[in-house]
């Protein structure tokens, strides 16, 4: 007998432990995903929409009401994978509701007479028969739904992710059903299809700086878990190049997931082509899960080098809040323009993540909370614009549309007025909640940039609005179409969201701010 | 709370008994607002209605405050309500409050009641107009914005308030947006403004940044702390938005356009209250402009130079409804010189802004009602002899004439004799200057004032056959009447007996009399002199002689006036048509088909975002390289950190 | 890691408390790392797919001999049987699916972007092997050395303890794989699949090839499936060689074989 085998026999493992209340929301998610393939295996066609949407919502709702129950919880679980406590928690919370009001605009069939925003079959060939033929037979792809649960469930689990292959794995596993659902869209297929492939070809790319950041950082400490890191820099005398390279490589895979620049130029395509539902759900919800991991690794693991990342991070805000306002102003396409500002609205977090303090993190998840619900908003309106070839998308489209609907332009207004930070509005309490944490935290010179730029970025927010109600309506068939209860449900929730974060946010910053400790 | 914030110690109580009510002034026309704009069609019915009552209740609501606040001693007569708590997080605490004091109560009343008056008269003006009651929602939204703006205890609040008489303004000049001509003068408000409400917004952050406070307690006291450079920048900023707002030089072209909304806006709106913010804003703001003598200078050069620039406009042009603006820009120039001029001359400020809400609405509401009886038509040149048939409204009108030019007796010669005298307090070059552009205004108010009068009113008939000009009904010449008389008496029972300058004691400290360059008895008679030539030269070449109907050729000097001193052509020249060229050498692709708004700044940032955009080229390859190269900076940056 | 580092010249300081490295694994190193490296570089250049996976495959296999060398056989092998055997066979096959012959244009059109890229790319290694190459690597607990006795189990250890979370949820990984290949690739019927019946009815009535085609070679001078079939009267049938063949230009058309050259040569295989 070889010593391989003998050692093989003779050894034990320990059966490990793994909390399951702890990590229910998770289960849930992918509970209800795993079930959404069953479905599709199983059941009769025109059944799945049905069973899909339900199990979805249903699962989506149980997840949020787990995260209710676990509130005050404060732990690391899971074989020290997960931890448990105030920002997953809170992320967590914010995530679910983003993916059901996501959820909810996705499954709108109202809108387009062939069904939903997704590819009748994204199978068929665009232009081809075989499409034809599908949209004819009104085929629906429903695999949709559990695609996004999946999504869903990698992003519950990327912000709360203790080390940093379970990141990792996380990362890929909210991505993957992202590059797929982002070739999915109704109209416009070449592009959505170019998107998809810009998204998973750059994606991977930024995988390969993640992961090799996560070599090095485990050469530097020997461990890959996050507070394994903070132990080894805790205990070095010096910085390290393999400490500092590592946290460079992983900063840039996060940056990348988050829109920063000069990691951002992913965001104007995909968004672009990527289904307008879908849009929404990933700027909303994938900003929070990437801000979330980014979060707890500069935070937990690389608090103690904060004066090593800080001057890169500084120069990474500038740079994505003025590269996100600046070229927005010479967009055309209100998706387009959206991206920008959303990689704008990157800068400005990133802000508020460089004041490396508690109110930096309450302040930061305070704003991803706001900004979900305004985006998510946002895009549903745009969903709402239409000619008989799909979305009318383009700027020059929209002028007169407070005319001829100015309920739809006056919310589509409140949205851009939270984007551009003013008063009453969500985006102003955001904005000023970060501001001030940046500020408390040395940053000072940071938020005079961060102001100058949202008064630039505030002029194309303005743009929009005096195009809608101050020009001439053009006469090519734009018009408004009348959504469910689905979208109606969403747009509603993201507008007045908006507002109660704006005039009465005491709550959830009350609340934001109790959840701001990470376990260590 | 128990802090001063005011020079003389003034300190906030507790809002108990009557005052509990404050929040009523704001939340009855917002009220109204709401109901009509959320109602929808089934509120036409009564849309009018509800929109008197609510701002009629308002002004009742101010007036038992006003008997509560005479009730106190000079020195307990301010009230802070606390609403509720805005932002009550760790060491940021912003709550949203109100103070109601001597000078928010000027407002409050001023607003309420003129406010009032102007709905009632919008009921016959707007009669015929089918979205009357969205007028109504918005003039009720108006008004409760602008009461927020005076009753705010936070430059916060105050910035909330500030925003939204600017809505309400915008939504009010597009009120009849179907013509685009309109639309434009709309979307011109609304962009100067923006630039104005940039510089208030800095001053805040500033504030914020500073003090680490935003109220005007917290702001306040820290002013005998914060060094005179930021409270510079503090000051230079809330006179950027003052004169936004407040249409002063340099920020003045909006405000002529302006006049394409309904009359009665225009009256309330861009005369009476919204644009006189400004002056609220630099008075409330007395403690940072004390300690900051640059910026209250440049307050007192703005306010000379939009004196002589609004005057020297209104000399020329033919138009009734932009005359009037153009004296409101001067006259609220005479305000700006007297809130710059210091303690001397705050209190007669907002004197001579309460006067002149009287006397100016009063005008407006005449021009209206000229416009009512007219065909809507507004060119001088096709009135005269009007007062003949319109014989309510010649009265009322002149009884507002008399007091802008400053007739003896009448309110404006109570308030801008004031100013004049406190222009002319001080040494060295500063009390000459100013001071005798404060008196050459007055000669020249008078001059436009008189020729507008009486190519208006007197002269042989000009009117094109299809007029037939009519008095008003009741409904509107009401209101006029009261304002006529506020305008002839008001100035007699605030002024010479003291009451104004006493009442505001207590928040802008005491007016000194004394200190002249000149004596009080030569100012006063010099100003007279140059009304009475003004208006006599104004009188004989237009009401003497034959007025043309077509407009005779002129001077250059005529010309410049008519076309508004060529600001618009400066503003054109200097800012867009630079950057429209910058934009052009600077822009790769350039297909913005959009129809945006393209000022200097927009256009230097958009050449450089088109150039900038050139980056996105659609290929993945190149993304992938700028990832690289993001990458491999990102690594040399951190490893630089620590060499 | 170890051996690779400790491979590189000027770096005998770092290593001094590290396991001392034996001749043979220098030799393995640096007879393999520039084969690696230039199998690399020759993936990027490459202008056929197929080689591009070949030389894909060498790379991974280089990778999986100093796997081995380093003392960790399972990873070593997984890498081999995962990797170059499985993964890259499927690789293999979807291309030829695709059609060996298919290359991609390699003009760039982007002007600049290559020196860029060669430039940004030049100075990010630049930078990490300055970077890496200055670290002090002694002490490094991740570089501890490992017993190779214990290898899987520890693996299996971790797997199954430590990393049980990450291991299960990558479940959803290949779940989302699947479906995605799903929807991707699948094509559902939107019309009832035909008979047998249907089809021939359909046959018939289109008035095509009513008979089955004929076979290559038939009456040729060579019967493979390159040489067109003779029809009775003589002539080569172009129905029975396959279209593919036929516009890959591999055809011996029937003029061809009457050359003597050609004819001489076959005669030469037979």
């Amino acid at each position: 007998m070889s010593p391989l085998t003998s050692s093989v026999l003779t050894a034990t493992i320990q059966a490990p432990k793994i909390e399951y209340s702890q990590v229910a929301p998770m289960l849930i998610v992918l509970g209800a995903a795993v079930l959404g393939v069953l479905v599709e295996a199983f059941a009769a066609r025109r059944l799945r929409y049905g069973l899909q949407l339900g199990i979805a919502l249903v699962g989506l709702l149980a997840a949020l009401v787990s995260v209710a129950l676990l509130a005050g919880a404060h732990h690391i679980v899971a074989m020290g994978a997960v931890a448990v406590d105030g920002p997953t928690l809170f992320m967590q919370g914010s995530i679910l509701v983003f993916a059901v009001l996501g959820v909810l605009t996705m499954a709108e069939r109202s809108l387009d007479p062939g069904g939903t925003a997704f590819a009748a079959q994204a199978a068929s060939v665009p232009g081809s028969t075989a499409e034809r033929d599908a949209v004819g037979a009104g085929i629906m792809q429903t695999e949709v739904f559990p695609l996004t649960m999946f999504a869903v469930s990698g992003m519950l689990l990327f912000p709360a992710s203790t080390d940093l292959l379970t990141m990792f794995v996380a990362l890929e596993v909210l991505s993957l059903p992202l590059y797929l659902l982002a070739g999915m869209a109704r109209r416009r297929r070449l592009l959505s299809q170019e998107a998809a492939l810009k998204y998973f070809l750059l994606g991977a790319f930024s995988s390969t700086f993640f992961l090799y950041g996560v070599a090095l950082l485990y050469g530097y400490s020997g461990s890959i878990s996050l507070t394994g890191i903070a132990d080894a820099v805790s205990g070095a005398t010096g910085g390290d190049a393999l400490l500092l390279i590592g946290t460079a490589l992983v900063s840039v895979g996060l940056l990348f997931k988050l829109g920063a620049a000069p990691f951002h130029s992913w965001t104007p395509d995909v968004y672009q082509g990527a289904p307008t539902p879908l849009t929404g759900f990933m700027a909303a919800a994938t900003k929070v899960a990437a801000f979330g991991a980014l979060l707890r690794v500069l935070y937990v693991a690389l608090g103690g080098v904060r004066w090593d990342w800080r001057p890169m991070m500084w120069a990474v805000a500038i740079l994505t809040m003025v590269v996100g306002a600046v070229v927005a102003i010479t967009q055309t396409d209100v998706k387009r323009m959206l991206a920008y500002s959303s990689i704008a609205h990157a800068g400005f977090l990133l802000t508020g993540v460089i004041a490396t303090s508690r109110a930096g993190l309450s302040s930061v998840m305070f704003y991803l909370l706001a900004y979900g619900f305004s985006t998510i908003g946002a895009f549903a309106v745009v969903t709402l614009v239409r000619n008989s070839g799909g979305e009318a998308t383009h700027l020059s489209q929209w002028a007169g549309l407070g005319r001829r609907s100015p309920l739809v332009a006056g919310i589509f207004t409140l949205f851009l007025l939270a984007f551009a930070g003013i008063p009453l509005t969500s985006g102003f309490t955001s904005k000023f909640a970060v501001f001030s944490a940046a500020m408390a935290g040395g940053a000072a010179p940071l938020v005079v940039i961060g102001v100058l730029v949202s008064a630039v970025a505030a002029f194309f927010y303005v743009r929009v609005i005096v195009l809608m109600f101050f020009s001439e309506p053009v006469g090519d068939g734009t018009s408004v179409v009348l959504p469910s209860a689905l979208t109606t449900i969403a747009i509603t929730v993201g507008a007045a969201m908006t507002v109660v974060l704006g005039v009465l946010p005491g709550w959830f910053l009350h609340l934001a701010d109790q959840a701001a400790v990470f376990v260590r | 709370m128990l802090h001063t914030y005011a020079a003389s110690g003034l300190v906030a109580s507790p809002a108990s008994g009557v005052f509990s009510l404050t929040w009523l002034l704001i939340a009855l026309p917002l009220a109204g607002a709401g109901v009509l704009l959320l109602g929808g069609r089934r509120t036409d019915g009564f849309g009018h209605l509800l929109g008197n009552a609510t701002s009629w209740a308002a002004f009742l609501v101010g007036l038992a405050l006003f008997a509560g606040l005479l009730g106190r001693g000079a020195g307990s007569r301010a009230v802070g309500q606390h609403l509720f708590s805005w932002v009550p997080v760790g060491g940021l605490q912003v709550s949203a409050g109100l103070l109601l004091d001597p000078l928010s109560m000027c407002f409050v009343l001023l607003i309420t009641f003129v406010g009032s008056l102007i709905h009632l008269y919008s009921v016959g003006y707007m009669a015929h107009d089918p979205d009357r009651r969205r007028f109504f929602a918005y003039l009720n939204l108006f008004v409760a914005a602008m009461l927020l703006l005076v009753l705010s205890d936070s430059y916060l609040t105050l910035y909330v308030g500030w925003e939204g008489v600017g809505l309400a303004s915008y939504l009010l000049i597009g009120f009849w947006n179907r013509n685009p001509e309109y639309a434009a003068a709309a979307k011109k408000a609304f962009v100067v403004n923006r630039v104005g409400d940039f510089g208030l917004s800095v001053a805040i952050m500033i504030m914020f940044a500073t003090f680490g406070r935003v109220d005007f307690v917290g702001v306040f006291a820290g002013t005998s702390h914060a060094s005179s450079a930021v409270l510079t920048a503090i000051g230079l900023m809330l006179l950027l938005g003052a004169t936004g707002k407040s249409a002063q030089f340099p920020l003045q072209s909006w405000l002529g356009d302006a006049m394409a909304g309904p009359t009665p806006v225009s009256a309330l709106i861009h005369a009476a209250t919204m644009v006189t913010a400004g002056v609220y804003l630099v008075v409330r703001s007395s403690p940072i402009f004390d300690a900051a003598p640059t910026a209250r200078l440049l307050v007192v050069a703005v306010g000379a130079v939009t004196l002589l620039f609004g005057a020297v406009i209104g000399l020329a042009k033919d138009d009734l409804k932009k005359a009037l603006a153009a004296s409101t820009m001067s006259q609220i120039g005479y305000m700006m010189l007297g809130a710059g001029l210091g303690p001397v001359g705050y209190s007669f400020a907002i004197f001579h802004l309460l006067t002149h809400g009287f006397f100016k609405a009063g005008l407006f509401l005449g021009a209206g009602s000229v416009m009512h009886g007219m065909n809507d038509q507004t060119n001088l040149r096709g009135f005269g002899g009007l007062s003949k048939v319109m014989k309510i409204t010649w009265l009322t009108f002149g009884a507002g004439f008399l007091a802008i030019i400053g007739f003896p007796g009448a309110s404006g010669f109570w308030s801008k004799d004031k100013i004049i005298e406190a222009a002319f307090v001080g040494s060295g070059w500063q009390p000459w200057v100013f001071g005798l552009a404060a008196m050459l205004g007055a000669g020249l108010t008078a001059y436009y004032m008189t020729r507008l009068f009486a190519m208006t009113f007197h002269g042989q008939a000009r009117w094109s056959d299809d007029v037939h000009p009519h008095e008003s009904p009741l409904v509107m010449t009401i209101p006029m009447m009261v304002l006529a008389l506020g305008s002839l008496f008001l100035g007699a029972v605030l002024g010479p007996t003291g009451a104004i300058t006493g009442w505001l004691e207590p928040v802008v400290g005491a007016a000194s009399e004394g200190g002249t360059v000149l004596a009080p008895t030569v100012i006063s008679l010099a100003t007279l002199a140059l009304v009475v030539i003004g208006a006599g030269l104004a009188w004989l070449a237009y009401g003497m002689r034959p007025v043309p109907t077509a407009v005779p050729a002129a001077t250059w000097a005529t010309v410049a006036a008519r076309r508004d001193l060529y600001q618009d052509a400066f503003n054109e020249a200097a800012f867009m048509r630079p950057g429209q060229y910058l934009t052009r050498s600077l822009v790769y692709v350039d297909n913005r088909g959009v129809d945006g708004v393209v000022n200097g700044l927009a256009a230097l940032v958009g050449g450089t975002s088109g150039r900038v955009r050139r980056w996105q080229t659609g290929f993945v390859r190149s993304y992938a390289l700028s990832m690289l190269t993001g990458a491999a900076v990102v690594v040399a940056a951190l490893l630089l950190v620590r060499l | 890691m170890r051996t690779i580092l400790a491979g590189l010249p000027g770096l005998a300081a770092a290593t001094a408390t590290a396991p001392a490295m034996g001749t043979g694994e220098v030799w393995l190193f640096w007879i393999l790392a520039p084969i690696a490296v230039l199998a690399a570089l020759g993936m990027l250049v490459a202008k056929k797919a197929v080689h591009s996976a070949l030389l894909l495959a060498l790379v991974m296999f280089c990778l999986a001999v100093f796997y081995i060398a380093e003392q960790a056989p399972f990873l070593g092998i997984v890498q081999i049987v995962v990797y170059t055997g499985a993964v890259m066979m499927l690789f293999l096959f979807v291309l030829m699916l695709v059609g060996v012959d298919s290359s991609d244009s390699l003009v760039e059109t982007l002007r600049g972007q290559r020196l860029a890229g060669l430039l940004a790319g030049a100075g990010f290694a630049a930078l990490l092997m300055g970077g890496i190459g200055s670290a002090a690597l002694g002490t490094r607990a991740g570089l501890g050395p490992q017993s190779a006795s214990r290898n899987v189990v520890d693996i299996a250890t971790l797997l199954f303890t430590r990393y049980t979370w990450a291991f299960e949820i990558t479940s959803a990984l290949l779940i989302t794989a699947a479906l995605g290949t799903m929807v991707l690739a699948h094509r559902e019927r939107t019309a009832p699949r035909p008979t047998q019946r249907e089809l021939s009815e359909q046959r018939f009535r289109s008035g095509g090839q009513l008979t089955p085609l004929p076979a290559p070679g038939v009456f040729a001078r060579h019967n493979g499936v390159h040489v067109p079939g003779l029809l009775p009267d003589g002539t080569p049938s172009e129905l029975s060689i396959n279209k593919v063949l036929a516009a890959r230009g591999d055809i011996r058309s029937g003029q061809e074989l009457d050359t003597p050259g050609i004819a001489a040569s076959t005669e030469e295989e037979k």
